[in-house]
């Protein structure tokens, strides 16, 4: 019964800790991360190399850019956000829920069009590309939600300069998030789909058809931010290991783009 | 949040109009089915029955996420079933509102059976068989005797049918995604105005909607039974 006792000891007094948490400096903490999910792969590398350095674990937690604005919105015990759009940030800016001046332009990414594996050929996407003959009868194009999701705005913006979006609306399927449309494709439920370089990366069942030119789109900016109710020592050091070169390398290993900051020396 | 009490606009007719006719079709096309395996269920005993039972109550204990997943690889386009009904009788469910109606009657389907086949279990079997002592077949004896004995709970699976079907969301959005006035249902677009900065008030209207059609729903069930309840019978 004692020996019971002194091994549940430390998981008991963990629970405590947890229960007593809010207020204190808690070095032992977790700096807790919210991110959109589709950095699920760099963060979870990034993470692992700065508890190595710096011996604080990190708790990620990943979902929609959306959901998880809200939830800090509505007080979510969040040290750092990494948001997929820009939109996002700016809403919890505007809500006074970020940290000031702690916002950072993390890494970029690039809109593809894709199809399943060996299903197309590559192609050049210009004005006057026939969208519906290269559906054909029936086929749909996967995008993410264009009203709600990051990836599906960029879409809708990329085939409006195009000057195809009215003859594609109805052709649309939208999805409640990106890596669905990805699904589609790889499943080959539809002939092609939009989507983000980094998530065509991760589907070896997909090909990149081709690249959205960077000018058609707002720019595709991952920023991060520290939580203004944060009082994690650490949340500053991890939004400047998420700038480091060490980073970088990852992201672009996994298919994301460098941002024209990135030209400066960066962080280390 | 100006905006709550302005009148429906065409967009939200749209989603309301989608959401009851795919709650109906999936409740009523799903209904002879729910009838079959209850009575099923009910009367008969045999080896593989439990399996039956399980498959069944599967859409109950799975995560819709998964039931639609398993949709869609069973009734995609590249599915086994889909691509055979679509070659031999041109039936396609892949991102049509057919899909939609599918998805929440499968959801939909263990509530269903459980409610009429509970209403089964309490009929009086002497009943029936005093029925087939005055010469009445199986058949017969299913439709006159069994059936009208069994309406309430008939009745009461139809309205869990359709309450569940109106309110599915994991399934319909994994197997058919969200394309407005084709499988956009209510659930479906009170989430994505969730996911939109400023979206609240749009989502709120919604929700509005789906409570009075909820309301209205558990009234028409109640009229219905105390109509029966006094003693008259429905074609």
């Amino acid at each position: 019964m004692r020996s019971l006792i002194n091994r549940l000891a430390p998981l008991l007094a963990a629970i405590a800790s947890c229960l007593a948490m809010p207020g204190g400096a808690g070095a032992q903490e977790p700096l807790r991360v919210f991110a959109a999910a589709s950095l699920k792969n760099a963060l979870d590398a990034v993470a692992a190399g700065f508890t190595q350095a710096s011996g604080t674990q990190v708790a990620l937690s990943y979902g929609a850019t959306s959901t998880l604005a809200r939830q800090i919105e509505n007080g979510a015990p969040a040290d750092v956000f990494v948001s997929a759009d820009e939109d996002w940030m700016d809403y919890l800016e505007q809500r006074q829920a970020l940290k000031a001046a702690s916002r950072r332009g993390i890494v970029g990414n690039a809109l593809v069009l894709i199809a399943p594996t060996g299903a197309a050929a590559r192609l050049t996407v210009t004005p006057g590309l026939d969208w519906l003959a290269l559906l054909g009868p029936g086929g749909r194009l996967a995008i993410a939600d264009p009203r709600a999701v990051p990836a599906g705005k960029y879409a809708r913006a990329a085939l409006e300069k195009l000057g195809a979006w009215a003859a594609l609306e109805p052709r649309l399927v939208r999805t409640e998030n990106v890596r669905v449309a990805l699904q589609f494709v790889a499943r080959a439920e539809v002939p092609f789909g939009i989507v983000y370089a980094s998530d065509q990366h991760a589907e070896q069942r997909t090909l990149t058809v081709a690249t959205f030119d960077a000018g058609l789109h707002p720019r595709i900016v991952y920023p991060a931010a520290v939580i203004a109710t944060s009082r994690h020592a650490k949340s500053g050091d991890f939004v400047e290991t998420l700038q480091s070169g060490k980073a970088r390398d990852i992201f672009l290993s996994l298919g994301f783009q460098p941002l024209p900051s990135w030209n400066k020396a960066a962080p280390e | 949040m100006t905006g709550l009490l302005q009148p429906l606009s065409e967009g939200e007719w749209t989603i309301i109009l989608l959401s009851l006719k795919v709650a109906l079709v999936a409740t009523l096309a799903s209904l002879p089915f729910g009838i079959a395996v209850a009575y099923v269920l009910s009367r008969k005993r045999f080896a593989g029955l439990w399996l039956i039972d399980a498959l069944v109550h599967l859409p109950l204990v799975l995560p819709p996420v998964v039931t639609g997943y398993a949709l869609l690889m069973l009734f995609g386009r590249k599915g086994a079933l889909g691509q055979a009904l679509e070659s031999c009788c041109g039936v396609v469910f892949a991102f049509r509102w057919s899909g939609a109606a599918l998805a929440a009657a499968v959801m939909a389907f263990p509530l269903l059976v459980r409610a009429i086949r509970l209403s089964f279990d309490a009929i009086d079997v002497r009943l029936e068989e005093a029925s087939a002592t005055l010469g009445a077949g199986p058949f017969w004896r299913f439709l006159t005797v069994t059936l009208p004995l069994a309406w309430p709970g008939i009745l009461g699976g139809i309205i869990i049918g359709f309450a569940k079907s109106l309110g599915e969301f994991g399934a319909t959005i994994t197997f058919v995604a969200s394309i407005p006035g084709e499988t956009e249902t209510l659930p479906l677009a009170i989430y994505a105005q969730t996911q939109i900065p400023g979206g609240e008030a749009v989502a709120f209207r919604l929700t509005m909607v789906a409570v009075v059609i909820a309301f209205a729903a558990i009234a028409a069930s109640q009229l219905l039974r105390d109509y029966t309840k006094r003693g008259h019978s429905l074609p």
